[in-house]
């Protein structure tokens, strides 16, 4: 079981996926993905939990990380 | 907006939302535009409550996202400070919803005018989770932090956090 944590005004929302091999389960990856991506088109930033610990991350998305983070952009001022 | 709601409204939500774990359509602020928004505000409509709420779930998500032994620390001294990877000498302070402090040893030389640096997100976030996350750009994108930073001569409360 994978999950995004998106933070937004909410606090954040969590979204899942499971790596089952089920239709479900792709869709479900599927969906995160494209979370992943179009944040990141919009000029957020991903972190992913490596060994217990967040770090910003570049690499594409990766079904099989226990955790993602959306992080917002940010600008000076 | 309780289950039962959507169960009898389901069919006015959007195709295109992301349902989460929790079974509420998810919050994409990066799709928004909200330059309009007063300043420690998250927007019309937003009660009490869901100021309350946004908070618990953002306390929450930073803990985790710092660690325990770093959350603890925060907690006790109200403050993190994180040393500059490109520059022996400085180092950066930061507190919850303020300003990032600049803080140089002797004889160190700050690439910036000011000893304040206001840095805010693209969108209103809870203070505890943009800590969090600017606590992570520092740490692993200094180079990000030297290009978008605004120098200021004075603390303040940030102004995109609540």
């Amino acid at each position: 079981m994978g999950r995004i944590l998106v933070a937004n005004r909410r606090g954040h929302q969590v979204v899942e996926w499971t790596t089952t091999d089920t239709e479900e389960a792709r869709a479900q990856i599927a969906e995160a993905e494209r979370i992943i991506r179009e944040a990141r088109e919009h000029g957020a930033v991903v972190s992913k939990k490596v060994d217990g610990k967040h770090v910003l991350d570049r690499s594409p998305f990766d079904p099989n990380v226990e955790e993602y983070q959306i992080i917002a952009p940010i600008a000076g001022g | 907006m309780p289950p039962w709601w959507r169960r009898l409204f389901g069919g006015w939500r959007h195709a295109s939302d992301i349902i989460t774990a929790d079974d509420g359509a998810v919050e994409r602020p990066w799709l928004r535009r909200w330059e309009h928004l007063p300043k420690r505000s998250a927007g019309l409509g937003f009660t009490r409550a869901d100021y309350a709420e946004a908070r618990r779930r953002a306390r929450e998500v930073a803990r985790t996202t710092l660690g325990e032994e770093l959350w603890e620390r925060l907690q006790s001294q109200g403050y993190l400070d994180l040393p500059s990877r490109r520059r022996a000498g400085l180092t950066y302070r930061l507190r919850v919803g303020r300003r990032i402090e600049v803080r140089c040893a002797p004889g160190t030389r700050s690439p910036w005018p000011y000893d304040y640096l206001c840095i805010n997100p693209a969108y209103p976030l809870p203070e505890e989770e943009f800590f969090a996350q600017l606590y992570l750009y520092v740490r692993d994108d200094e180079e990000r932090i030297l290009r978008v930073a605004a120098p200021q001569p004075w603390d303040q409360a940030l102004g995109r956090t609540f």
